[in-house]
């Protein structure tokens, strides 16, 4: 057989930008129905901050992806890492200290995780659903189950309700995260390597591509992520729910799915899962501004998140 | 008259990989297939067992107009299809896999096991294959997959049998069982028609030869009526069989395992030496171990005792990081399971072993990679639509050639090439004869394993044989015949 080539027809455009297209409707829409409510820069900044805390945990589920794992211990780690950031500030730490510490805790728990995983080569999916139960029962070990919100000095709320002009500092950290880790997956070597790792784990390790090393890394990598999403959540409510984290785990993996759809390889990427997380938020902003019922709205998010995994599978080719 | 097309053709993209195909198939005869890598062999089987439909042309069987919709379909009226990679459940005994897809025999809300497994056992018997039917597939060797799937295939009626390169994983000696099996088969009025890059096999087995090339057919002959080297010249315009010369002469000791033994205990005593200039060839029967011996050099597989030095330099606990480092590549045998990432572009292939010599600061140089990798699809002709397009969508021969750049990014001093040339074409097998012959000739050692003992015999300096786990005799490649070198590995 010879080599395919190149068509530019309605069916290539609908493959290649097909999600990207969704995502315009989706603002068209909304700006018909509600112009003077929706369709304002002030709401899509709005949008842009709402999307933050989803944005990180959900880079984190793309490089667990990345490398063929999963981690289904986000949504804990999210809950640990607000929980962990309240009650140092509760204890008078400095606020830095309040920030960086559950980064390098939640850090070495994505560590063990992938450890445990690459060591003993146990299915990702059940390690980290016990880790998830594990950290869950820490938080209740350190709040008593009660949201942590007495004696929270003022400066906690810093990190998510600063802004710089009409720009929420929520939104500018997203940005400065989705381009350092799209940097990262594609123009590094570490990038490059857990591509590989995900795309085939044997011939990587015949390449000569250190399978653990990457794996443990990616591991790691988005506990701290998960752990920067509670933290935000935390800072930006000024509180610390035991739960917080818990709606994060679906979205963020339905951002990664539905961004998966955006690259011709059909892999996770960052820039698609900017584009996922920003479906999902859009969706819930606009619904909320229509006053839908929030059981509508589940059906609709829901909805649309199997429509991008069809999507996503005729446009590889591999449905029957 | 079994099967007759009548002017199928099949696009992909507007491109033709079948057209205007003629093709008949007499009752009770093997029928021979061949074409080199894309010729349109895989797509005609596929079109007889339904995984695609036709564009274009009538299928007639026996005689009577049908359209196959689907696999279940062409099963019941009585075409089955042996794959290349088996498909068996593993955790499934013989019984269990051999009724995969008809309904369980059942008598008052319980499943007969009795009943099913004296069928498969009379079936089995019928067809003179000796297999231990409790046995799930996984602890089957792969010649008694074959035979397993053999019975499931004879288990409903059964007039065609499509066999797509079957003997690939099998030693000469299991392929010979496999021979006396089909040959039952014919006797029972089964038409066979059997897809392979072998030559020896098509005139060992065949009645008839249907030749394909670029999609279309060429003819039908008679397998009485051609010479070996007429039927290859129909297969390709412009390949010329070509032994490539052997070497008297060797440069110092480039490659030396001594007393490898894996972990596992399948190697038990690996001994190999190859000097600079030297083409190896590592042959034994199936099950000697001659790919774990392979992988515990290279470090992948988990080695017990031994030592490996390249270059005189001692590898110290080999790992593939470490053995790349020292200059030994792996080219291993099972491409899509552990040589390429199909998914990824054929640039990513080609440069997954030397990643980190194109990062500065952990930041990959991009367009130095492009043109170095574009360099080496140039130097091996490899046929690509352009270096970001995914690798499973190349030819077979073409993605083994992006396995072969992969490796010579690296720039290796000694090559250990495990199968090389298994399901590719015989332009491309050539090509790879040549491409090693060149790289010994500029100083490098080639280990080269292969189950086909004519292409050792075509390719090596010398012969290292193995036999249950262990490297016995050398011989030298000087008028050496097959009979000489199998001689050898029975002895044992």
């Amino acid at each position: 057989m010879t080599m395919k080539a190149k068509q530019w027809n309605a069916k290539y455009i609908f493959q290649t930008y097909g999600t990207i297209l969704a995502m315009i409707l989706i603002i068209l829409i909304f700006s018909i129905l509600r112009p003077g409510a929706f369709c304002t820069l002030r709401n899509f900044i709005n949008i842009t901050r709402q999307m933050s805390p989803l944005m990180f945990v959900a880079i984190g589920a793309t490089l667990i992806m990345s490398v063929n794992e999963f981690d289904l211990s986000v949504g804990s780690m999210a809950s640990l890492g607000g929980v962990m950031a309240a009650l140092f500030a509760v204890q008078g730490r400095p606020i830095a200290q309040c920030f960086l510490l559950p980064m390098v805790i939640c850090g070495l728990i994505g560590w063990l995780n992938g450890w445990i995983v690459a060591r003993f080569r146990v299915l990702s999916f059940i390690t980290t659903l016990g880790m998830s139960t594990v950290l869950s029962g820490i938080i209740y070990r350190l709040t008593g189950g009660a949201t942590v919100f007495e004696n929270i000095p003022q400066s906690f709320a810093w990190l998510g309700t600063t802004r710089v002009g009409t720009i929420p500092l929520l939104s500018i950290l997203m940005v400065i995260a989705t381009a350092m880790f799209w940097f990262l997956m594609r123009h590094m070597a570490a990038g490059r390597k857990m591509y590989a790792i995900g795309g085939n784990e044997e011939a990587a390790k015949i390449a000569g591509i250190n399978v653990k090393k990457y794996k443990n890394l990616a591991f790691a990598l988005c506990a701290v992520l998960a752990c920067v999403t509670g933290m935000l959540v935390a800072s930006r409510v000024g509180s610390a729910n035991t739960t917080a984290g818990a709606g994060y785990f679906l979205q963020s993996y339905a951002a990664v799915y539905i961004g998966c759809t955006v690259s011709k390889e059909g892999v996770p990427n960052i820039i698609g899962t900017l584009v996922g997380a920003a479906i999902l938020t859009i969706l819930s902003n606009g619904l909320t501004i229509m006053q839908m019922p929030t059981y509508m709205q589940d059906i609709i998010t829901g909805g649309i998140i199997i429509l991008a995994v069809i999507a996503q599978k005729l446009g590889r080719g591999d449905a029957k | 008259m079994l099967l007759r097309t009548e002017h199928i053709s099949k696009q992909f993209n507007g491109i033709y990989a079948l057209n205007d195909i003629n093709f008949e198939l007499l009752p009770g005869e093997i029928h021979g297939l061949v074409g080199e890598n894309g010729a349109g062999k895989s797509t005609l089987i596929k079109l007889l067992t339904g995984v695609y439909r036709l564009d274009e042309g009538e299928i007639y069987w026996e005689d009577r107009n049908v359209t196959i919709k689907n696999p279940v379909q062409s099963r019941e009226i009585g075409i089955n299809v042996i794959h290349q990679d088996r498909i068996l459940i593993p955790a499934f005994n013989g019984v269990e896999n051999a009724y995969l897809g008809m309904e369980y025999i059942v008598r008052g809300g319980k499943i007969d096991w009795k009943a099913m497994e004296r069928n498969v056992a009379e079936k089995a018997e019928s067809l003179g294959i000796d297999i231990d039917l409790k046995k799930t597939a996984a602890q089957l060797s792969p010649p008694q997959k074959t035979c397993l799937e053999i019975i499931r295939a004879m288990m409903q009626e059964c007039k065609l049998l499509i066999l797509d390169e079957p003997t690939a994983s099998l030693t000469d000696k299991e392929s010979e069982i496999l021979f006396s099996i089909i040959h039952t088969l014919k006797e029972r009025g089964t038409s066979i028609l059997y897809v392979t890059h072998r030559m020896d096999e098509i005139f060992r087995l065949t009645d008839r030869i249907t030749i394909f090339k670029n999609g279309t057919m060429v003819e039908t002959v008679h397998t009485c009526d051609v010479t070996k080297e007429l039927l290859v010249k129909k297969m390709t315009d412009q390949w010329s069989s070509q032994a490539i010369e052997h070497r008297q002469e060797f440069g110092e000791v480039m490659f030396e395992a001594s007393g490898i033994q894996s972990k596992d205990g399948v190697v038990q005593e690996g001994n190999l030496r190859a000097r600079s200039g030297e083409i190896l060839g590592v042959f034994g029967l199936g099950g000697s171990g001659r790919t774990e011996l392979l992988e515990c050099i290279y470090g992948y597989r988990a080695m017990k005792e031994g030592q490996v030095s390249v270059g005189g330099a001692t590898v110290a606990k080999p790992s593939p990081a470490k053995s790349l480092k020292h200059g030994m590549v792996l080219i291993c045998e099972d491409r899509r399971g552990k040589a390429m990432i199909g998914n990824l572009s054929i640039k990513n292939n080609i440069l997954l072993s030397s990643i980190d010599d194109y990062q500065r600061g952990g930041v990959l140089s991009e367009a130095k990679e492009t043109a170095d990798a574009q360099e080496k699809v140039d130097a091996l002709q490899i046929k690509i639509a352009g270096l970001s397009q995914r690798a499973i969508e190349l030819s077979g021969g073409n993605q083994q050639k992006v396995v072969f750049a992969k490796a010579l990014m690296t720039k290796p001093r000694v090559f250990l090439c495990d199968e090389p040339t298994q399901a590719v074409d015989v332009k491309t097998r050539s090509e790879i004869h040549r491409l090693l012959r060149q790289k010994a000739d500029e100083g490098s050692a080639v280990i080269y394993v292969s189950s086909d003992l004519k292409e050792i015999l075509e390719v090596a300096d010398t012969i290292q044989i193995m036999s249950r786990g262990r490297t016995t005799q050398q011989l030298r490649n000087e008028g050496l015949t097959s009979e000489q070198v199998l001689a050898c590995c029975y002895d044992n």
